[in-house]
């Protein structure tokens, strides 16, 4: 089963990057307050201890009641991800798809967990897993009621890091992110693309496309880019040789009639722009 | 095989015609689009409607000559280039041993664009040399300026006169000599004005904001989208490849929009840079190959101030 929403709306994967806590515990509280009123369980993975946390949230009425009745949990890194580990994403996946199905036999509407997940990211090797994790996460999200905010600290992983992380988010408030590429559905062939992609992002776009891993289906991936605002010949030439790296076609639906013109120049067999104003 | 005045040659032999009468011009066409019929080569006609006519009226009905839309061809040079370069490897792939092609630039190139096709010109030497083709560009001296005419002889081989002659052209320069001269584009009346917007090392992605911004909804959207493109790529070649401070300058008039793109530099040093894609078709050399095929002219401008590349959607004329 496969979501039809469309990739405007928000399903709730959305990457927190904040250099001041005070920030992020106003965020979260929204964040969780809206789950509350769509009755979905929550959690809030802490970095650290869960009292100091349960205390910051406590400040907000609503979800102090929730803490009460057990509807919100604060819980700490190590009982939800192996710390110090890199994260083994398929495995990561299915414990959140279990944990989404116990809060939907428990009557809730769904999962939403707020995760500092700052110390998943500390090495190489454990940004690189955790930011695949991220995109296969983000496919679940689309076909299952859970939903997640994924809080980095700038100042700990650094601003390279942290628009690695955010570029694979629907949504985030790193408004240095140059672009977003998410998935579109659960079967991993279709995905969004929003922002620009010029020479500047040539290094980081590969790398989000690397991580995201896309599975092509009939041989052919698609991108909805339909908040796409700019797209140039390195991108178009980079998606093309990773389609074709993966035997697939692949088609790029976009309101920039530049694009179609930009492919037409270069002739590349294999990808289609497809204007859509 | 080759045949006629360039049954020896290799590669392009180039020659212009410069023409004081129709029946001058059509005494140097019609025997060269004959003959070319006769030898069983492909054989082409990109003139204009008024010279186009005079040809296809002097031709016998059926001659095999086929007509190209001449105003088409010649919009934009890289595009000309382009195209040229795959009706030529067609031809050859075919089984072609020559093409021969008459062709001529409309009028209006000889005004403030004259400079990026006199480039064209000179280019083509080059960029037609990998086929066996013998092509002729008619020039009307009637209508055509000294300056352009000078132009001509420096970027022609030779020249061919009716009764088969063909003439070595006096000042013809290589084209590797010949771009990488100065070549001053008259200012756009629209420079005299300060601009509307002035950016210092912009990124691109401030360079296409600023495009955006000085845009007044005149220009149809496609063409403001691809100057767009355009900027973004020059201003990402200026900060990549140039010396800094990279310098952005806007102005919009009544039926375009001018860019300026400056730096310290001394310029792309490929003298075929934004008329040929750049290398084996590597990324790095695209952008000004796609610049000069995204704006209505291109014009570049080296001096004691360094490079600038200067960008026009719209009305260039």
């Amino acid at each position: 089963m496969t979501s039809e929403r469309t990739p405007s709306t928000p399903y709730g994967h959305v990457c927190w990057v904040y250099d001041d806590p005070a920030a992020l515990d106003r965020a979260a509280q929204r964040f969780l307050t809206a789950g509350l009123a769509a009755g979905e369980r929550l959690w809030y993975v802490a970095a650290g201890r869960a009292e100091p946390v349960v205390a910051r949230l406590s400040a907000a009425p609503a979800l102090r009641d929730a803490l009460a009745h057990g509807s919100l949990e604060v819980v700490s890194l190590g009982d939800t991800y192996r710390t110090g580990a890199v994260v083994d994403g398929p495995a990561q996946v299915r414990a959140y798809a279990a944990a989404t199905e116990d809060a939907l036999a428990g009557g809730h509407r769904g999962l939403r967990v707020v995760a500092e997940a700052t110390p998943l990211v500390r090495t190489p090797a454990q940004l690189d897993a955790f930011s695949r994790y991220e995109h296969l996460i983000d496919r679940y999200m689309r076909d299952r009621p859970f939903r997640a905010m994924c809080a980095y600290d700038r100042r700990e992983v650094g601003g390279r890091a942290a628009t690695e992380l955010a570029c694979l988010h629907p949504e985030t408030n790193a408004a240095e992110t140059p672009f977003q590429l998410y998935a579109h559905d659960a079967a991993g062939h279709r995905v969004g693309l929003t922002g620009e992609l010029d020479e500047s992002t040539e290094d980081l776009f590969g790398t989000a496309l690397e991580r995201a891993d896309l599975r092509p289906v009939d041989g052919r991936l698609v991108l909805e880019a339909s908040r796409l605002r700019f797209v140039d010949h390195r991108a178009l030439l980079r998606l093309r040789e990773y389609a074709r790296q993966r035997d697939a076609a692949v088609v790029l639906r976009s309101p920039r009639a530049a694009a179609a013109r930009l492919t037409a120049l270069l002739d590349l067999p294999g990808l289609t722009v497809e204007v859509a104003r | 095989m080759r045949t006629g005045a360039a049954a020896d040659h290799h590669g392009y032999f180039h020659e212009a015609v410069r023409y004081d009468s129709d029946e001058e011009m059509l005494a140097v066409a019609v025997p060269f689009l004959l003959g070319g019929v006769a030898a069983g080569e492909p054989t082409f006609v990109a003139l204009g409607e008024r010279t186009g006519g005079l040809v296809r009226a002097a031709l016998p009905a059926g001659s095999g000559v086929e007509f190209l839309t001449g105003g088409s061809v010649y919009a934009r040079p890289t595009a000309a280039i382009r195209s040229y370069r795959q009706l030529l490897a067609d031809q050859v792939a075919a089984g072609a041993g020559q093409i021969r092609i008459i062709g001529e630039l409309p009028q209006i190139v000889f005004g403030a664009t004259w400079d990026w096709w006199a480039r064209y010109e000179s280019a083509i030497n080059h960029a037609y040399d990998d086929f066996p083709l013998w092509s002729m560009c008619a020039y009307d001296n009637r209508i055509t300026p000294p300056h352009v005419l000078d132009e001509v002889a420096r970027t022609h081989p030779r020249f061919a006169t009716p009764g088969d002659v063909h003439l070595p052209s006096p000042t013809y320069t290589e084209p590797t000599v010949y771009l990488r001269e100065k070549c001053a584009a008259p200012a756009d009346p629209l420079q005299a004005a300060p601009p509307l917007i002035e950016l210092t090392d912009p990124t691109a992605a401030q360079a296409r904001a600023a495009v955006q911004a000085v845009d007044r909804r005149v220009l149809p959207p496609d063409d403001v989208d691809d100057l767009i493109v355009a900027v973004s790529e020059t201003v990402t070649n200026a900060l990549r490849h140039g010396r800094p401070p990279v310098r952005l300058r806007l102005w919009a008039g009544p039926d375009r929009i001018v860019a300026a793109v400056s730096d310290d530099g001394d310029g792309p040093k490929d003298p075929f840079a934004g008329l040929l894609p750049a290398g084996n078709g590597a990324t790095g050399g695209l952008g000004l190959w796609i610049t000069y095929q995204s704006c209505n002219h291109v014009s570049l401008h080296r001096g004691p101030a360094g490079f600038t590349l200067r960008l026009t959607a719209g009305n260039p004329h």
